[in-house]
């Protein structure tokens, strides 16, 4: 049990007490996520200022033995920041600060919590741009992003997730204060310009770590002069199997050259109908005029038919102000989801109309992916209506999880017991024993995001 | 509780935080000034559903997250993309539970309402006062087009509401005003929740009109133009409003379009303009204050970086004025940045609340700009006011 007046006591010694609430109502704005995962309560939400602060924050987490919770933007989908037990939640909001935009190296250096479109606005004003992958909005930060190693539909083709290998150096807060630096930023004298660097790659410990073994308090990414020229495309394919020739034509023989973005989109209502969006852009008309024109010639040789560029276009534009209409039919849900081989996009197709549609009869969920290097990360998304559908889309989509991890393929965004953390608990794989080592050194009252990727009983 | 007719809208938020934006300072105004993901939209949504699960009751602490709203609509707008939720009737819904559960409104708030109720105008003016800016004005009694200022523009901007007057009567239009017998229109009522005493505000109101021969009404207050357009008609269960409501900026763009004042002078100026809430995104209002302005010669308008539905508040909205002026402050400082950065020498609007709060963030921060009404521009170019009165030195004698 928290001692909740103690503990507010003691944290509002440790920042200013104006950003310190144990107010049931201000934690409760905080106690869902974009998933359908049970509603948690925080006991305290904190806003730090400083990576000072948080330290202090998380010393009165470590002497109480109060588990500490972060949250960025707050708009991811698998229970990955909700208080699994009672406990303190970081609201990281202020550190949302522009460090530096480096236009001779190309590197920007932020504070966690600016969100990619307040970056992207500083740097299209210096016509430059990062190209941010995710389609999660206004509010989603580039901390919460990198954290969780992300990955959307826009660029990804080209550029991978988010700390594939744009994130060149962080500044974490270990759950016992430690300030810690990796890449060139581990070496005080050296800058932040390069990822690999000094010895082994230790950002990629973080990376998708899901804030489990430290805070983010810095980051420096790669940024590049803005693309102009752009090139979007639809196209709807014939066949599933087209779409995997497709997408070998763009990972294979022409690397990641030609298509940087590649959005497949299946409709339940017409499962046959293989819609897929495309975006080129690059520096010169001329080589996405080739780029496009090969991809063109592509799409016609597997006879797939072009449509109007207006949705991809829409659709596209709308990565950092937000898609439309995306809750009409009710709130939000991501399952059925993880990375996956090329060819093996087939294998999630069956589950999801074998399974999803014709056994069990659910016809709300679509079915989507993009294409990365080598690979799909690729989904099933409906919309339900809460209360009233909640419990039936659990129960389908856990039972379409389960099929589907079974399967040749790995899961992407773990998050706490209503995230895919019992399904990567029940499975005794040599990675969640190293992480549970990691995390057992690194932080050995398990104080950061407990309950969150491990459970709290595998670390005893 | 009148919460629970919007339930199924209270469960729709899905929590993608579009109405939060990209900063503090992008979208919403109260989440500029109290942080806490408890005074946004999703957070109000969460906060909602809580109440309804029972989870959470309405109580003294809760009200500055729920009073601390400026009803400003710019969730809403944006909301329009994800959940189409009406938050701003959400939100009126809320204080009014406030008010039906017996925590009521804060302090200052009640203390409006009842104000406004004894003595007929948010500000307790005697009756004199009250009508000071429209001495040796000569309106006609029964002409069936009433011209109503609403309270703040009576109280605090007598000249800008006498030039106003000055303007419509230049063009033709027969006003007939309500002099001693001017009452508020009601908003604080609902504003702070006190739905039961706005019903029957309205009900005596539409009386009064109707007998005195009352066909349309004419003001500059986009509040009161929402009062007697939306709000009494939702309050008395009506299909249609009363009465033919327009704002003075739908009259000064009717005005422009048929050419019923020469405006000769040119006003060599720079002027950008602030979209008030309530005409703006409330009604979709955004293009009469642009066309006046663009037709006055010498005008250059230059827009700010936030406009139309993406307008940032003036700070004005939802009552805040009175129940947390520092807040008010803190937003309004934060629009006339906006207003700055495009280097106009004047600040138009139309919107006396607007008007008043943008008009204390420049004297505050000694701002080199000067806050005017659209038709003070007007007036100035038809001749009928000094052009020194669009000066950021200009003081009127209010
Ligand atoms: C409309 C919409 C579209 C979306 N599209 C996509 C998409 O295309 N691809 C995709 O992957 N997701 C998508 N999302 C989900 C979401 O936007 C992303 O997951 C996003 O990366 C989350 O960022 P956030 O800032 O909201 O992080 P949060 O949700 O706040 O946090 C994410 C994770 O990072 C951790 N974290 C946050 N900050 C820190 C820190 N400073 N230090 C350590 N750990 C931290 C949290 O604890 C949590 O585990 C979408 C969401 C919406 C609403
Ligand atoms: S935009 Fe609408 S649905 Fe999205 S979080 Fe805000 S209130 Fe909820
Ligand atoms: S109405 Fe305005 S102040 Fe109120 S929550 Fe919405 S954006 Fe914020």
């Amino acid at each position: 049990m928290v001692d909740v007046p103690k503990v507010t006591q003691l944290l509002k010694q440790a920042v200013d007490p104006k950003r310190v609430t144990d107010r049931d109502f201000d934690i409760v704005a905080y106690s869902r996520d974009l998933s359908p995962a049970r509603q948690k309560m925080a006991t305290h939400i904190v806003m730090p200022e400083s990576r000072e602060e948080v330290r202090g924050i998380l010393r009165v987490a470590s002497d109480n033995n109060v588990p500490v919770y972060i949250r960025g933007g707050g708009t991811s989908h698998w229970d990955a920041y909700l208080p699994q037990e009672p406990g303190i939640l970081l609201d990281m909001s202020l550190m949302n600060q522009i460090l530096e935009i480096n236009d001779r190296d190309l590197t920007a250096t932020i504070q966690p919590n600016c969100t990619w479109a307040k970056l992207d606005q500083e740097l299209r004003k210096k016509g430059l741009t990062y190209l941010c992958s995710e389609a999660g909005g206004p509010a989603m930060t580039i901390g919460g992003s990198v954290m969780k190693a992300g990955g959307g539909p826009h660029s990804t083709a080209k550029f991978g997730f988010h700390g594939n290998q744009d994130i060149i150096t962080l500044e974490m807060v270990l759950p016992n204060g430690d300030i810690v630096e990796t890449g060139s930023a581990a070496w005080p004298s050296a800058g932040k310009f390069k990822r690999q660097c000094v010895g082994p790659d230790l950002a990629g410990l973080f990376i998708g770590a899901e804030g489990i073994l430290g805070i983010c308090t810095e980051i420096t990414l790669r940024i590049r002069p803005a693309t102009d020229v752009k090139e979007r495309m639809v196209a709807v394919m014939k066949t599933l199997d087209d779409v995997i020739e497709l997408g070998h034509f763009v990972n294979r023989c022409v690397g990641d050259e030609y298509l940087q973005g590649f959005y497949l989109w299946v409709d339940p209502n017409s499962p046959e109908t293989f819609l897929v969006m495309m975006d080129v852009f690059g520096y010169e008309r001329e080589i996405v005029d080739y780029r496009k024109t090969r991809i063109l010639e592509k799409i016609k040789e597997l006879g797939g038919t072009l449509g109007d560029r207006a949705p991809a276009d829409d659709y596209y534009g709308r990565i950092l102000t937000g898609l439309t209409d995306i809750f009409t039919a009710g709130v939000w849900h991501f399952f059925g989801s993880g990375s996956l081989r090329i060819d093996d996009i087939k294998f999630l197709y069956r589950v999801w109309r074998e399974e999803l549609i014709e056994k069990r009869g659910y016809k709300k969920a679509g079915f989507g992916g993009q294409v990365l290097p080598r690979d799909w990360l690729a989904f099933m998304v409906t919309n339900y209506r809460e209360p009233a559908e909640w419990e039936e889309i659990i129960r389908i989509s856990d039972e379409i999880n389960e099929i589907v991890l079974n399967g040749p393929v790995a899961p992407y965004g773990i998050g706490g017991r209503d995230g895919l953390r019992p399904f990567l608990e029940k499975r005794d794989t040599g990675y969640y024993r190293l992480l549970k080592t990691i995390k057992k050194a690194v932080d050995p009252k398990d104080i950061l995001q407990r309950g969150i990727f491990v459970r709290k009983e595998d670390l005893i | 509780m009148k919460i629970e007719q919007y339930r199924d809208m209270i469960y729709a938020c899905g929590r993608c935080e579009f109405c939060r934006g990209t900063e503090f300072s992008d979208r919403c105004p109260q989440i500029f000034t109290q942080r806490w993901e408890s005074s946004t939209a999703r957070g109000r949504m969460a906060i909602a559903r809580a109440i309804l699960e029972g989870k959470l009751d309405y109580s003294k602490d809760l009200r500055e997250r729920v009073f601390g709203c400026f009803l400003c609509g710019r969730c809403r707008e944006e909301c329009k993309k994800a959940a189409k939720i009406d938050i701003v009737a959400i939100t009126k819904a809320m204080r009014a539970d406030f008010v039906d559960r017996g925590v009521g409104a804060p302090e200052e708030g009640g203390k409006m309402t009842s104000t406004m109720a004894q003595k007929g105008n948010i500000f307790a003016d005697s009756t004199s006062e009250h009508t000071k800016w429209a001495q040796g004005i000569k309106f006609q009694k029964g002409s069936g087009t009433l011209f109503f200022p609403g309270c703040l523009a009576s109280h605090r901007f007598k000249e800008k509401t006498r030039i106003l007057v000055q303007v419509l009567q230049a063009a033709g239009y027969k006003l007939d005003f309500l002099g001693d017998d001017q009452r508020c229109c009601g908003t604080p009522m609902w504003v702070t929740g006190d739905v039961r005493a706005a019903k029957q505000w309205a009900q005596d109101y539409v009386k009064k009109l109707k007998a005195r021969g009352v066909k349309e009404i004419i003001t500059p207050c986009p509040s009161c133009f929402r009062a007697f357009d939306e709000e009494y008609p939702q309050l008395l269960g009506l299909k249609e409003p009363p009465f033919k409501v327009r704002h003075s900026s739908q009259v000064l763009e009717e005005i422009v379009a048929q050419k019923r004042l020469p405006l000769k002078t040119s006003v060599p100026k720079v002027v950008t303009y602030h979209d008030p809430c309530e005409i703006g995104r409330y009604r979709g209002m955004y293009d009469q204050g642009r066309k006046v302005l663009t037709a006055i010669p010498g005008v250059q308008l230059k827009e700010m970086s936030r406009i139309r539905e993406q307008a940032f508040c003036c700070g004005g909205g939802g009552g805040l004025k009175i129940m947390y002026p520092d807040y008010s402050q803190q937003v309004s400082e934060e629009r006339l940045r906006d207003a700055l950065q495009t280097t106009a020498s004047v600040l138009a609007t139309m919107c006396p609340a607007c008007e008043l709060n943008l008009t204390h963030a420049a004297y505050k921060t000694d701002a080199p700009l000067k806050v005017a009404d659209v038709a003070e521009i007007v007036a100035v170019s038809a001749g009928l006011a000094d052009k020194a009165i669009l000066e950021p030195d200009y003081i009127s004698d209010d």
